[in-house]
Formats: structure tokens, sequence, C-alpha cells
């Protein structure tokens, strides 16, 4: 891999951000180990090229939500339709929420940024409560408490539609504290190029994409986990 | 034994960037025209054993502007995700004209298309024209909602085909024929030719076992002794014991084409991108073909027109389980009042976030009510500055016009404002604002403050008298209030140690600046406890140089950014208003922690040197704003204390002793001249 041959690369003076070259590589990487990575639940990321700036990934999840939405059903002065038996009707019990997650590349900060939105079946888009209340208990209260994860609205920068989106300010802070602290474990190098796999294990599970298995290394860390780091004075 | 199996209905999916797409088409092409109009949906075989795909309208489903022409070509052609299935979207001007929609005979047409395109031989070349789709709408532009209903005509054959025998492939086929079909399949789906192409033959060479993929127009060179025939399509459907809805009319297809009446069918679905043939179906259909049925085609293929015995169709689409039209609101996203709302509120808490533990400014700040005396140089950056913080409702009082010099320096004006005379500052400020932020709640009064000192004739006194009960009345209702006129008035400041929570006065005057917050628990000075003088009219007999309005244009931006960050730091303080007065480079370390650093009772500053310091002023008891004998007949006498206030130049020096403190002060012989009025020193005014 182009990155991990970097001579020059030292973790320890590393600051925690890539450059657009080096996005692109490990986001390339990323989608073709994705193919090969073996599971059925986790929907795919895919590397969708864009014709001005070609760094997005996109995938989708759907999520099965209890709630039995209520809404306002517009009246239809029935006329008749033609009887018919072959078609499967089926009354749903349960809505489904769908989610779109996309990571693109800041040139601001240096770091890939989640985007993210929830929308109904019906295409009736969710706002954040509606967001917060499919979330594990837990994750929802790192999201609105957590320092260093807050969600905020976007124009998304291909798409020109407001999108919510993790605020990128401390990423680069954050990386930096795990994959040094991995380096022990690791070459310095070697773990630069899990770059975007050890960015996504710490990030997804705020979105229940469950990434915990051994190909994702840190999906044991939670977000809160590099505060306390800090405070323990592990850099 | 016969069994029946029913077929899963397509389902719609519209992502939002159709409706912004079609928003934008009818406001800046369409107008109110009404006329159909061509689009295209997208749908893949479904990918996820619990969850059936989608037909999906994406904003490239509309027709392209046309100088996108060019580059439609490229993306419309379908890819391996995405196989373009032709329709039509009739939207209407109003709701009622949506419900008025005569749906059957719409249906009806889309479906006679159907027919039409399986008889002159276009669904074998093309036949993604099976599946056409018809999607009515109405779009209001006011409230940003979209009612919309689809509907996936389908052909009903006389006397209905019945479906027996469907299991999964797997179960179907031999395991050497499996893998041949699995790989014929991902061939098919690979090769960019053949990947959107959603409806297929299967050949079944049985000797030796293997399966091929050809288009259905190949049906007729592929007619060969031993093979065996399966009809394959994209189902979009996942369930285990339902075809999905494509399977429909090309039932229709094979047996008024090729007159079959038993036929095998090929479900075809996949799993993470590749064929899955334990996902995917094969049954049998049995269509039995009446004797008109028969003479019905035969005319077709004459030529003759026989709408009588056309299949009838259905396909409207069903929400959740009733056959009714769907509704969405996308005012959240697409509602530009709505966004810039929620893009304030989300800025907000991200900086919240960033510097406070525990915080709740947005309630603070949404709730506070701000009073500004003055919309001029002073006013206009105050209330910008108290939006920024998440104010919103915010009153102006002005009794002036905005004037060709004003734009300049005073930010919600422009040239428009000037002219014709000039809009009144209260009104134009406020449209400002509004235009910055259409949620703000401002409110613009014109009036003129009273001056003390200002005698005014006998006939105005009511009206001035009006204008101080309205003025009264302002300031009851708000939290608090900046003085930031020309030079502030008495009667005003006492109003601030009856009622408000926070005064904040500002005043700027050459090179400096001065603010200061008003009545802390110590019985900290107003801003008139300093002022040898009471105020009096600060227009008459001043020279150019020294009328208060004249300073360097970065002062009042500094002055009010300080104001109300000043204003911002009494809020949030735990003692609120009764806060202690602190200062920069304090050793107190008790306030260090506070999130908004330490809270000054003064800050005055100097351009000339670039300086700031903090202050604190006590009280006077000579004041003529806050001192206790003026508030006490303020209370007592109420407007007619302000009256003679206003009329008499020095009843307020006489009344609070500061007269008979200026004499006793002059019978020094002292030198005071080298400390007043200095304009290059940090002096207040």
């Amino acid at each position: 891999m182009m990155v991990s041959s970097r001579p020059d690369f030292d973790i320890l003076t590393w600051d925690g951000t890539v450059s657009p070259g080096d996005f692109r590589v490990v986001a390339l990487d990323f989608a073709e180990k994705w193919k090969r990575f073996n599971t059925t639940t986790i929907p795919q990321w895919s590397w969708v090229p864009c014709s001005k700036r070609p760094w997005i990934v996109a995938h989708q999840e759907n999520q099965d939500a209890s709630s039995q939405i209520g809404k306002e059903e517009p009246n239809w002065s029935g006329q008749d339709d033609a009887i018919d038996n072959a078609t499967l009707v089926q009354s749903c019990g349960h809505e489904t929420h769908c989610y779109d997650f996309h990571i693109v590349y800041s040139s601001s900060y240096r770091v890939p940024v989640l985007y993210f939105r929830a929308y109904c079946s019906d295409g009736q888009p969710l706002d954040l409560d509606d967001i917060e209340k499919d979330l594990p208990a837990n994750a929802a209260k790192v999201l609105t408490e957590s320092k260093w994860t807050f969600i905020t609205q976007e124009e998304h920068p291909y798409l020109s539609r407001p999108w919510y989106t993790l605020h990128p300010c401390g990423t680069s802070e954050w990386m930096k504290l795990l994959l040094v602290t991995d380096a022990s474990r690791a070459k310095g190098r070697a773990a630069f190029g899990k770059y975007l796999v050890s960015w996504l294990s710490v990030v997804g599970q705020e979105f229940l994409l469950d990434y915990s298995s051994d190909s994702f290394p840190y999906s044991h860390l939670t977000i809160e986990d590099f505060g306390e780091m800090v405070g323990r004075g592990q850099i | 034994m016969q069994l029946f199996y029913s077929l899963h209905p397509f389902q719609s999916a519209v992502d939002e960037g159709f409706w912004h797409r079609l928003s934008s088409l009818k406001l800046n092409k369409f107008g109110i025209d009404e006329s159909p109009i061509p689009i295209t949906g997208f749908y893949a075989p479904c990918s996820h054993s619990q969850v059936s795909n989608h037909l999906t309208l994406l904003a490239e489903s509309l027709p392209p502007e046309p100088s996108e022409q060019s580059l439609v070509t490229m993306s419309s052609r379908g890819n391996r995700n995405k196989c373009s299935i032709p329709g039509i979207l009739y939207n209407t001007n109003t709701l009622e004209g949506f419900h008025a929609l005569d749906k059957q005979s719409l249906l009806k047409a889309e479906a006679e298309k159907v027919w039409e395109d399986i008889h002159s031989g276009k669904a074998e070349e093309d036949s993604a024209v099976l599946s056409r789709f018809l999607l009515i709408s109405f779009a209001d532009l006011k409230k940003w909602s979209f009612h919309y209903w689809f509907a996936f005509p389908a052909l009903v054959l006389d006397p209905p085909a019945t479906l027996v025998d469907l299991r999964p492939a797997s179960q179907w086929l031999s395991l050497e024929e499996a893998e041949s079909l699995s790989a014929a399949c991902n061939e098919w789906r690979s090769s960019s030719a053949t990947t959107d192409v959603p409806f297929f033959l299967v050949s079944l060479l049985l000797q030796i076992h293997m399966l091929l993929l050809s288009n259905l127009k190949d049906w007729e060179s592929c007619q060969n002794d031993g093979h065996k025939f399966l009809f394959g399509f994209y189902d979009p459907c996942h369930l285990p014991n339902n075809p999905g809805w494509p399977l429909r009319n090309l039932l229709a297809l094979i047996c008024s084409r090729w007159k079959l009446e038993k036929v095998y069918f090929f479900c075809y679905r996949e799993n993470r991108g590749f064929a899955d043939l334990s996902l995917s179906l094969i049954g049998e259909a049995l269509i039995s073909v009446s004797q008109g049925f028969l003479e019905y085609i035969n005319n077709i293929c004459l030529g003759w027109k026989d709408h009588q015995h056309m299949p009838y169709a259905v396909g409207w689409e069903f929400n959740r389980g009733k056959k009714v039209p769907r509704c969405i609101s996308l005012a959240k996203s697409m509602d530009p009042t709505r966004l810039a709302i929620s893009a304030a509120d989300l800025n907000l808490k991200t900086y919240e976030m960033a510097c406070f533990t525990i915080f709740e400014p947005k309630h603070l700040m949404s709730a506070a009510k701000c009073l500004l005396l003055g919309a001029g140089t002073l006013g206009c950056q105050v209330a910008r500055m108290l939006m920024a913080w998440g104010v919103r409702k915010i009153t102006l009082v002005d009794s002036g016009k905005v004037a060709m010099s004003n734009p300049l320096r005073q930010s919600l004006y422009t040239l428009d404002n000037c002219l014709n005379g000039g809009d009144f500052k209260a009104t134009a400020s406020v449209k400002s604002l509004q235009r910055i932020f259409p949620a703000v709640e401002a409110e613009g009064v014109v009036m003129a403050i009273p001056m003390p000192g200002q005698p005014m004739p006998t006939q105005q006194e009511d009206s001035v008298l009006e204008d101080c009960r309205r003025l009264q009345d302002l300031i009851e209702i708000v939290m608090m209030f900046f003085l930031v006129m020309r030079h502030g008035a008495g009667p005003i400041s006492i109003g601030n140690d009856v009622k408000a929570d926070g005064v904040n006065n500002l005043s700027v005057e050459m090179g400096n600046f001065s603010l200061m917050d008003g009545d802390r628990v110590q019985r900290l000075g107003c801003y008139f406890c300093n002022d040898v003088v009471a105020p009096i009219d600060s227009t008459a007999n001043r020279t150019l140089d020294q009328q208060c309005t004249v300073t360097r244009p970065g002062l009042a931006p500094i002055a009010s950014a300080l104001a109300v960050e000043l204003l911002v730091g009494i809020l949030h303080h735990p003692h609120g208003i009764h806060a202690k007065a602190e200062f920069a480079n304090s050793t107190d370390s008790g306030r260090a922690e506070q999130p908004l650093g330490i809270l000054p009772h003064q800050v005055r500053g100097s351009l000339s040197q670039f300086s700031q310091m903090t202050l604190v002023g006590h009280s006077s008891n000579s004041c003529t704003a806050c001192s206790c004998t003026v508030v006490s007949e303020y209370r007592e006498r109420g407007m007619g204390f302000v009256l003679q206030a206003i009329n008499h130049p020095t009843y307020l020096e006489d009344l609070t002793g500061l007269t008979e403190l200026m004499k006793s002060t002059n019978s020094f012989q002292l030198d005071w001249d080298n400390e007043i009025d200095d304009d290059d020193d940090c002096v207040e005014i």
C-alpha cells in the first residue's frame, strides 16, 4: 500500500490528519476490502466517483423502528378500482427507517467526515430527535453530551442539501490518540494504513453499525475513552 | 393441486432530491402547465433477504435542463444498481385538482401503452417498458408538502394465470445447473450491455446441464429441441412465497406473443451483488387462454384495435394496507426560513458544547427580550450581535430617519433606505433584521425619547407623556435594554432601577468607548453616576468635533460587541445582575473556571492606544439617574416628575444636590482644566 511504504512517516509526530491523496488511497483500499469482508448484517460501503472531486463513500442501511407513526391520511373520494386477487396486500405494523451514510473528505480539516440522513419508507425525512430515538440508549447519550462528538447540519458538499454531520473538529486529535496507542502493537506505518477502518470503528458505533470483530480493532473504544485517556495523561 | 400465489407489488421510494428538482422545475420552467412529464424510475433486483427493493425516483428521474442535456445522456444510462424504467408524471396545480384526477382512466391509458408495446414487439427490444409506471402528484410549494401516488399498471389476464409450484431456485435445479445459472447471471450482471436489462430468457440445455441467458428478443432464434426455457426477471421482492410485480406483465407478453400455456419463470434475486439461488425463486405459471381472448389477440395482429377485450389493469400502490395517496412534508429541509432556524440553533449548540459542560444558552438567549433605545451606529451593531447569540426578541426605538451618511456606519441600512426622504430607522432596522434571520421577532417603535432639559411647548406635553408611558411599558416587559442613543436620558435610566434585569449603557466618543452594565448588588454606579453634570441637551451648542456621533468607525463595532458579550456574561452568571464586579488579570481564582470568563462592571477602551481596561464605578448619591432621591420622586410622582425634569434644565441637578456639589467644588482654587475633555486621553465622557 502506498501509504505504509512512505519511509518518512513517523507516528509520534503525526498530527492526526490525512492528505487528499492518502485519503483516496485508504478509501479505495477500504472499499476493496469491504467487498471481501464476510458479513451479511452490515450493508456495503462503496466508492462513488464524483465528477467534481471524487471523494465519496456511500452506503445505506435500513433500521426497523417499532414506533407506529400516526400521520394524517388524506381523504380519497374513492373511485372503485378493479378487484384483483393476485395482489399481496401488507398492512405494515412497523415503520422502516432508512439511513444513508456518506464519508466525505474535508479539505479544511483534512480528515474524513461522516454525513448522514434518515427518512421513512415514504420519503418523509426524520429529524435529530427521531434519529436519537433509534439509537441505542448509550450512543444517544454520548452523542448529545460528549465534547468530542457533536452533530451539526451542513449542506452536503456534493448533493447540496442539508445533511446531518458529525463535526470533524475533534477528529484529528482522537485519531492521533488512537493510532499512537496502537503504535506499540503494530508498526507506525501499518497503523496508518488502517486509518479509515480505525476511524470507522469508533465513529460507526454511534450509529448502531456494529463493527465488533477482529477486522475492526478499535470497536471496543468509545469516544468517551479518549476523554479519559487525555485525562489520565496518556497524551 | 393447484395453488395460488399472490404477487408482491412494487414499492416506491422517492428521494428528497426528486421533490427538490420538481419544485424547481415547476417554479422555473413549467409554471402552471399541467401537461404530463416523462420521468424515469430506477430499480434493481432484491439484494437483501429481509428487505425488498424499491422503484426509486431521484433528482435525475426528471427531464434535464436544456443546458444539461449532454451530461444527462451519460447518467441516465443504467448501471447494475439502476435499471431505468419509463414512467409518466401528472402533477397538478391544486390539491383539488389532484383529488379530481380520473385515476381509472390514467391507469388504463398506461396499461394500454404496455399492451401496445407488447404487440408491436417493442417490449422484447426494450423490456423495461413492461414495468412502466404512473405517478400523480401535487407539490404545495408554499407549505413544502408533497401529495403523491404511484401506480404500477399490471395487466390482468382473462381468465387470470395461476401460479403453481414456487420454490427456491437452488431446490429446483441440480447442483451443476445451479452453478451454471449463477455464473451465467453474474456474467449478465457484470456486462454493461445487459446489466440493466430486467427481463431475459434462460435456456436450459438439458444434455449438458448448462444454462445461458439471452434477451427476450432472441426468443425465435433460441427455439431448439432439447431446451427448456425459463423466463427470468429482476425481482425486487424478497419474500420466499411471493414473486415480484414484474412477473405479471411478463406473463401477459408471453401469453399474447408466444401463446404458451405453461411457463416456467425465474425470480432473480441477489445477495451482496452476486446471484443468490436460495433467495431467487423458480415457479410455474399456467395460462389458460379463452377463445374470446385468442380472437382478440388475432384481431390485434391484424391491426384492429379492439378495446373491449383488452385486459383490465390494476396497480395503484397501497399505503399501509390502504389504497390512498401519500403525503410528506419537506418543510424542514426546503423551507428557507426553517433551514435558517435549524442552522442557527445547531450552530449555537455546537459552540455551547465546545465551551460549556452544563449549559442551556439556547433557552436563556431565545427567551430573552431586548429593548434597544436607538437604532443608529451602536444600535445596529448591538442588534446583530444579539441575533448571533440567539436572541430572537428585539425591539428598537428610534425617531429618526435613515440619512445618506448612515449606511456606511449603521450596518442594518443600505442606500435604498435613504431614498425618498429616508425610511424610519425603527422600521428599516426591523426589516433588515428579518432579512438576515426570518424567525427574529423584531419590533420597531418610532418614538422620540424626551431628554431632560429640552423644554417643550405645552401642546406637545400630552404626546410626550404618552411616549413616556409607552416607553415605560416597553421597559416593563423586557429583560434588558441598551441605551445606545446619542446621549442617554435621565428618565430612562431610572427605569433600570425599577424594573430591568440588566441595562447596558454604551457610549463612544472620538477615540474612546465606554460601556457598563448598571445596577449591581454593590450599588455599582450607573452610567450617570460619574457624570459631573446631568445629561443635557446634547445637540445644541456643540461644535462639529464634539458631537458624539463623530468617532472612528472601528469603535462602534468594538463597543457593541463587548456590550453584548457583557450582557451574555451577566445572563449566564449564577448571580445574574447581582454578580460581583471583576477585573481582568485578577488574582481572584474563584472565577477562573466560569466558561465565559470574568464579568467586569465597566469596560473602557481607547483605539488610539489599542487598549482596554476594566473598572468598577461606585454609585453616587448625587446621581441624577439612580440616586435614592430621584428614584423615590419618580415612584411617588411618576409622570409629573418626568415632565418637570424635561422642562426644567437644572431640575434634576437641584434635586439631587448636584448643583450644590458643583458650587462647593468651584469654590476651590485648584486647576481642573488639564483633566477635562482631553481628546487624546483615555477619559470617559
